[in-house]
């Protein structure tokens, strides 16, 4: 049992699932405030991917420019998408507003592979290269970084759900719509804020997963492992993001390593099953009581 | 009653909607007569657009080359293309349609799904002799598949070119497969492996990774430590090569990064960016900058279009030749132009002039065109140059 | 205008035609169905065949999740099951074709009651994302098991009837259009049995069903069952039509389409079902005309395959906000209004 190929293959898993809590944080927002399983999460990071190339790329601008617009942009579109195609589905059964975002995705495809083409393209890099080397173990340094802003990101809006009004307002939305409304809370507002920085987050993601693996209309396929990760860890629960990400992440690595890389999907979703009959909720999701 | 005036119209509308209807039942087929038609499911758009515009340029300029000439024995040829997004049901249905509206004697294919999926009706329509883009090994059976032939050495044939040139650098050397999880990853792997062994080389680990996957840090540290002396990857066009050689080069391997065709596309390799430095493969033409020998068409082809054209542009230029050469000598032979006969004229090609577009006569016995040569990036000057003399398999 | 709906007997009370006036156009339909293979060119009956498997697979997701709410993103993956059946047993053993698509039809009905356990334990989402799971295992079943032909897949020879090799679209028209007509008649007529009535309500409300002593499982097993059946059905044809199984011809996008297909079309209904996969399937022919005919057609062709792609994911989206009934829905305001005319409403 080589206990060194075992560390260093757990370690990359482990940093590789943060960028997968960072996608499923994006999801979670937009699932904890508004109940919408947003199937599009992979063609909205996508699409902050390309923005960032854009700017980056394109018209050359710096990187401190060029990030917080990508971000920004990724922020507008998603005010854009609640506006006219959440909004109108508000009273509908889930399972509309899931196809819509089923819909979605097919248009960011079409529009990115429209105005970019499909081809692959590669990201300008900007991150450290200094590989990280914990004992015998490396770690890409792409992924060690993507990992911690996985981690800072979620610490910051665990403490913000916590803490600031608007993240209490959220909570409150997501629990009890009319009695949010009642209390005097801006349930519109409320919502347009979830999907906004729900999108500024997957863009963040996108530009991260964008900068190891390289950009293509066929990125948004990365949302089906994300989707994995939710309800591993629970459905509307910021916490289970990161648990479900790190673990997903640890098991893909683990089954890749010691099984063959074309196990590495198998295992996920065997996982799934697993956890869709023990605990349909995810680890850390809130049980639903079904009322007649 | 009003009804006689509204049921009136009422009928008007329904014979209208009817006419309407039946107008595109109508099958009309537009006799060609004298004209040699190609027809083709080219991939202009989808993941694999980057080869489809460019195999749709070679294969329209060269027919414009022939048609300016005169045309082959007096008949102009007909280029009828389809752009078929990569997907295997668009190109059979692009197929059919334009089957049904020409009469169709050469076909270019875009994909091996889409070569083995037509393959019965191919054999059905007994007109037709197809080429596509794919070099699967598969289809370089002239039992199963006597209609078609690949345009270069298929994928098995190019791993031999590079595991030949492996064991002339190095003897004994250990080499790594790292493949993609779909049909045309899988392709070459087996014989591949089974070659390498008959030319005293080891393979040292056999690497597949997840179509679409976007973290290869686990298959990285998995090839530092079998330690490979090459590295040949096959099955992708760009991603995820650059982020594997990266990695593996900030770990401290010192393997020798290769390619097979797809990927060595040099407008490909140059996006690798740095780490692309050095990366070698096997291509079986000449680059469009290349002027290190003698190459009336290359010569051509730079006239006709100033700016770079692809690999992709090169294999289209060189079906479209073959497809016409193929006409030439059926014609010659006064035979009639169906499937069997144009294979049949195929086959006679020996010690064959490309124009310089392949650095050696060629000869294609069977249904692939077993020639290549190692070229390596060069970075500062952002092009290919050749890291071996032609390989004849 | 109509007037008088009297029925006089349960008989004619339950009939699936009932007025005079569908009577005869169903008489038109039929008539045309069978003249159309003579009129038509090669191309045009490759897509009537085409439509027809998707109208099949189609009715087949109706029953699921149009009849009993049950969403599913695994159509695509019963149809490879079934497909793969076909040809192998084709392939391999050489069994009476259509033996082999009952065949298809049952493996892919276990392999859909397999799916439907977890149907009691989750529902809804959960249940539809336990399907896209359904749809990768059985997509490396498909690609890395040996008697599966891996990943170059398996390629069948032609359906052999009285001694008739099927292998043109005209010959295969005859045999795929009335398997078809056969299931939408089953689907059909299942809605007016007790087991269509026990779909519905569990539909409706499933803990209220099962109040009203509808066992949940076996109606949902069932459910599960006999659409996957349908689907195995549709896969069978399929392969005898492209006489080609990869692991990739039935991938995620495939379930999607057929999801949207129904959602278009208009879910819970039969003709729903028709309308939209026939919808869905020649929405991209015509959209290939449009571009055929703009000026400037051979720089355009490029944003084809992308506006597509749009074009599928608006029409979803734009059902879903402005039309949410589909096509059906549609279909019965037109008809409403020939009914009732002469008078408005």
């Amino acid at each position: 049992m080589d206990w060194a190929y075992l560390f260093e293959i757990s370690l990359t898993g482990v940093a590789s699932g943060g960028l997968y809590a960072l996608a499923a944080l994006a999801f979670v927002m937009v699932y904890k405030a508004t109940r919408v399983v947003n199937i599009a999460i992979g063609e909205l990071l996508m699409v902050g991917a390309y923005l960032f190339f854009t700017f980056a790329a394109t018209f050359a601008l710096p990187l401190w420019l060029a990030i917080p617009a990508a971000v920004l942009g990724s922020g507008l579109l998603g005010a854009v998408i609640e506006r006219t195609m959440i909004r109108p589905l508000l009273g509908e059964p889930p399972i509309s507003v899931f196809m819509v975002t089923v819909g979605l995705g097919s248009v960011l495809v079409g529009l990115v592979e429209m105005i970019w083409t499909a081809d692959q393209r590669r990201l300008p890099d900007f991150m450290p290269t200094q590989p990280i080397i914990i004992g015998d173990a490396f770690l890409a340094p792409k992924v060690f970084w993507g990992a911690m802003i996985a981690v800072v990101f979620i610490a910051a809006v665990l403490l913000v759900f916590r803490f600031w009004r608007g993240g209490v307002a959220l909570r409150a939305t997501a629990s009890d719509q009319a009695a949010a409304y009642s209390m005097g809370i801006n349930v519109p507002r409320v919502f347009s804020l979830a999907w906004v920085v729900s999108a500024m987050i997957a863009a963040i993601s996108g530009i991260i997963v964008g900068s190891i693996g390289g950009i293509s209309s066929s990125m948004g396929v990365f949302g089906l492992s994300v989707l994995v990760v939710v309800i591993v860890g629970g459905l509307d629960s910021v916490l289970g993001a990161l648990v479900g990400g790190l673990f997903i992440g640890l098991v893909e690595a683990l089954a890749g390593a010691y099984l063959g890389g074309e196990y590495k999907l198998l295992a996920t979703f065997i996982v799934l099953v697993v956890i869709l009959m023990a605990r349909p909720y995810g680890l850390f999701g809130t049980h639903e009581i079904e009322r007649l | 009653m009003q009804d006689s005036l509204t049921s009136q119209r009422r009928r008007a509308l329904l014979l209208a909607a009817g006419a309407t209807l039946v107008a595109p039942l109508a099958a009309h087929a537009q006799a060609s007569g004298d004209e040699i038609v190609i027809g083709g499911s080219i991939p202009m758009t989808g993941v694999f657009s980057f080869a489809g515009i460019g195999i749709n340029a070679g294969i329209s300029d060269y027919v414009k080359i022939v048609n300016d000439a005169g045309g082959v024995k007096g008949h102009k040829i007909k280029y009828v293309p389809e752009d078929t997004g990569y997907k295997v049901d668009v190109s059979v249905a692009t197929f059919k349609k334009i089957t049904s509206q020409n009469k169709v004697n050469l076909y270019y294919g875009d994909s091996t799904g889409f070569s083995k999926t037509i393959n019965p009706e191919l054999e059905r329509n007994g007109n037709i002799m197809m080429a596509g883009a794919s070099f699967a090994t598969e289809l370089n059976d002239p039992v199963k598949y006597p209609n078609q032939f690949l345009v270069g050495p298929d994928y098995t044939e190019m791993f031999g070119i590079l595991l030949n040139h492996i064991a002339k650098e190095k003897p004994g050397a250990k080499v790594a497969f790292v493949y993609s999880d779909s049909e045309f990853g899988r392709d070459p792997i087996d014989s591949s492996e089974a070659l390498a062994k008959k030319l005293g080389l080891t393979v040292a680990i056999k690497i597949m990774t997840q179509a679409g996957s976007v973290d290869v840090s686990g298959e990285v540290i998995k090839l530092r430590r079998a330690a490979p002396d090459y590295t040949i990857f096959h099955g992708y066009i760009l991603a995820p090569i650059p982020e594997f050689i990266t990695q593996g080069k900030q770990q401290g391997m010192t393997t020798k990064w290769m390619g097979t065709f797809w990927t060595m596309d040099s407008s490909t390799v140059m996006k690798m960016g740095e780490a692309g430095d050095g990366f070698m493969g096997v291509m079986p033409y000449r680059y469009y900058y290349d002027t290190s020998a003698k190459a009336p068409m290359l010569d051509k082809i730079r006239q006709m279009r100033p700016e770079y054209q692809s690999t992709a542009y090169i294999q289209g230029f060189l079906a479209a030749m073959l497809f016409v050469e193929s006409a030439k000598r059926t014609l010659d032979a006064k035979k009639e132009l169906n499937g069997k006969n144009l294979k049949a004229a195929l086959n006679s090609i020996k010690d064959f002039d490309t124009g310089g577009l392949i650095g050696v006569p060629i000869t294609i016995k069977g249904n692939s065109i077993p020639v290549g040569r190692v070229y390596k990036a060069d970075m500062k000057t952002q092009k290919m140059v050749a890291a071996s003399d032609w390989i004849s398999l | 205008m109509r007037i008088g709906t009297l029925k006089e007997t349960y008989i004619a009370d339950a009939a699936l035609f009932d007025s005079r006036t569908q009577k005869v156009w169903l008489a038109v339909g039929v008539a045309l169905l069978l003249l159309f293979p003579f009129m038509a060119g090669e191309y045009w009956l490759y897509l009537a065949c085409l439509v027809s498997i998707n109208v099949a697979s189609a009715s087949g997701l109706n029953i699921l999740t149009g009849y009993t709410g049950l969403v599913s993103l695994g159509q695509a993956a019963f149809m490879g099951l079934g497909a793969y059946t076909v040809a192998i047993l084709q392939a391999k053993v050489g069994t009476p074709f259509l033996l082999n698509i009952l065949a298809g039809g049952v493996v892919a009905m276990l392999g859909g009651l397999i799916v439907g356990i977890p149907s009691l334990r989750v529902k809804g989402l959960y249940l539809a994302i336990a399907t896209i799971a359904a749809s990768f295992i059985t997509h490396f079943l498909f690609a890395n098991l040996s008697f599966a032909g891996g990943t170059g897949g398996i390629s069948l020879p032609p359906a052999r009837l009285f001694d008739v090799a099927l292998d043109t679209s005209f010959r295969l028209y005859w045999v795929i259009v009335p398997i078809t007509i056969l299931m939408l008649l089953g689907a059909a007529n299942l809605f007016r049995t007790r087991v269509g009535r026990a779909f519905i309500a569990i539909r409706d409300r499933d803990i209220s069903a099962e109040v009203l002593g509808i066992p949940l499982l076996r109606y949902k097993l069932l459910s599960f069952g006999l659409s996957s059946f349908y689907a195995g059905v549709a896969g069978g044809m399929w392969a005898y039509f492209f006489r080609v199984v990869t692991p990739e011809s039935f991938p995620l996008l495939m379930s999607i389409f057929f999801l949207a297909a129904i959602i278009v079309g208009g879910m819970g209904t039969i003709l729903g079902a028709i309308l939209g996969a026939v919808f869905m399937t020649m929405v991209p022919e015509l959209l290939k005309l449009v571009f055929d005919l703009l000026p400037n057609n051979t720089e355009l062709t490029v944003f084809l395959s992308p506006v597509r792609t749009i074009i599928f994911g608006l029409l979803i989206i734009g059902f879903l906000v402005f039309e949410p009934h589909g096509l059906a829905e549609v279909w019965r305001r037109i008809r409403r209004f020939f009914h009732l005319w002469p008078f408005r409403n």
